[in-house]
């Protein structure tokens, strides 16, 4: 209770100091939000010279990205904290000491240290990819497919949060952002925009058992879709989404606390 | 002259101490890679091609475009901008080169290593997953070359030309944001220009995008339209000239807005 009263009181700081500068704001918004956009802007003119790709219409395609794209925006706003790239300087200079110091949960503190705002731009960006999906895609919408749609955004939050979370661990020794990591996040992304069905037998086989990455969007949206499942998973497969996503943030924050124990300062 | 060449090398032996980042970036670069590889394979399965790109094709297009990220620097650069805000500019100033052909000698050194570090390294981690096609004979491969310097040439110019926003606005990561906005679609980088609508190429071809990625790929894979050669070649050399010219009016502009604090 303690904890998130904090969280709060972090969050409203970091939201009044980032709207100090309305105008740079906004462009910021527009600019990452467009982005992201021009690529997918690319992508459809090529999908639809050519009608699709392996059985997927341009508009399926889209209702892919834009869940992925709103999903990885919020996480990186949410988890910005544990963005690697903001994180490792703490380490580096010394400032990761001074939080393990004050007596308030170390997670907390370091979630509440950023959150990135202005990412909204890349989550408007996936809302317009998204209903550009939708409308182009004649999908009955149960009860059923409307409430689990923010449970599979929801997971993909927290697993590419959990990824986060690992990534930064690691700079407890590495010092350095890793950039591998970023392979995962970024990568992920733009990885989970497509059907699974374009890639080689050991990626997919990658992105299946070692980092589940195809239960998180292409499964359900064969669900949401109405699409068959050319692999042969179980039916419950479109539902692994939010097992997978807690099973990984598990074990991210396992490795976040015992990176802590372990944690050695630089001395800076 | 001589001047010129010290900066240069200097720059490159700087950028050689970055290995770690160098394998790294190689790793980013080869799973972006395999991810378009990916898509284009799906839509092109073998026997059909499209203005020339066939599955072969498109996949070392993938690997061109890859290689050329950190040896063109496609995600637009920030170094000029910085200097402006640090102040450090005013220490470039005084040095016996015009502000132009010194960032040109700085970037010229890194290139020359990501040339080889980022690029040739890059298509043969490339090579282990996908078949990649070479140029046909020695002349296409000599004109590639040419054309891939007159690619460095135009894309160093826009992303000075985009810096030097820095001198009227406190934002200009924004700016070059916008920049590589419109890049990443016309050049090609994103999706190969041949694959676009006709009416989209044709438009990108009014801007000097395609002549940062899209001609010096073509070249290299033999599908220019008959008799294009030279004017593809021409344009990038136009396209050089313009943005220099530009960035040399608007440094001067530049320079009259500057104001350095002592301490």
């Amino acid at each position: 209770m303690r904890s998130l009263t904090l969280y709060r009181r972090l969050l409203s700081i970091q939201l009044r100091s980032q709207m100090q500068y309305r105008m740079s704001f906004l462009m910021d918004v527009l600019s990452t939000g467009l982005l992201n956009g021009t690529y997918f802007f690319s992508v459809a003119l090529v999908l639809n010279r050519f009608g699709g790709v392996v059985g997927w219409t341009v508009g399926e395609v889209a209702f892919l990205v834009g869940v992925a794209e709103i999903a990885f925006g919020l996480t990186d706003m949410i988890f910005s904290g544990f963005d690697a790239d903001t994180f490792s300087p703490m380490v580096r200079q010394g400032q990761f000491d001074q939080l393990l110091l004050r007596p308030v949960n170390i997670t907390v503190q370091v979630l509440g240290s950023s959150f990135l705002l202005r990412r909204l731009g890349r989550i408007l960006q996936g809302v317009i990819i998204l209903a550009y999906g939708l409308w182009m895609t004649p999908v009955v919408w149960t009860a059923a497919k409307s409430l689990y749609l923010p449970v599979v955004i929801a997971s993909q939050v927290v697993l590419m949060g959990a990824i986060f979370i690992f990534g930064t661990t690691l700079t407890f020794w590495t010092i350095e952002r890793v950039e591998a990591v970023n392979i995962l996040t970024y990568g992920g992304v733009e990885m989970m925009g497509y059907p699974m069905d374009i890639y080689s037998k050991g990626m997919r086989r990658f992105f299946t058992y070692v980092v589940p990455f195809i239960f998180m969007n292409y499964y359900p949206a064969l669900y949401f879709l109405g699409k068959t499942d050319p692999f042969g998973f179980p039916a419950a497969a479109p539902f692994f989404a939010p097992l997978v996503a807690a099973a990984g943030m598990g074990l991210a924050l396992w490795f976040w606390r015992w990176g802590i124990t372990h944690y050695q300062s630089t001395g800076s | 002259m001589r001047f010129f060449w010290e900066v240069v090398r200097r720059a490159f032996r700087q950028e050689t101490t970055y290995r770690l980042a160098m394998w790294a970036g190689l790793a980013t670069n080869l799973f972006f890679g395999l991810v378009r590889a990916a898509l284009l394979t799906a839509l092109l399965p073998a026997g059909a091609a499209v203005n020339g790109m066939d599955a072969a094709a498109s996949v070392t297009y993938v690997a061109l475009t890859q290689a050329m990220i950190a040896f063109l620097r496609i995600f637009g650069m920030t170094d000029v901008s910085k200097s402006v805000y640090s102040g450090q500019v005013a220490m470039d100033l005084l040095k016996p080169t015009h502000l132009y052909t010194l960032w040109m000698g700085r970037e010229l050194g890194k290139a020359g290593f990501n040339l080889w570090g980022r690029g040739v390294i890059f298509m043969a981690l490339f090579a282990l997953f996908h078949p990649l096609v070479f140029p046909g004979s020695l002349g296409q491969a000599g004109w590639f070359l040419v054309s891939l310097g007159l690619s460095w040439l135009v894309s160093f110019s826009w992303n000075f030309l985009v810096n030097l926003a820095a001198f009227w606005t406190p934002d200009a990561r924004g700016v070059a944001r916008m920049g590589f906005l419109i890049s990443g679609v016309l050049s090609g980088f994103y999706m190969p220009l041949q694959l676009m609508p006709e009416w989209f190429t044709r438009l990108c071809y009014w801007t000097p995008f395609p002549s940062l990625i899209n001609t010096p790929v073509e070249i290299y894979l033999g599908i220019v339209p008959a008799g294009e050669l030279g004017v593809r070649l021409g344009l990038q050399l136009v396209w050089f000239l313009v943005l220099a010219a530009a960035s040399q009016a608007v440094v001067r502009l530049g320079i009259r807005k500057l104001v350095i604090q002592g301490g």
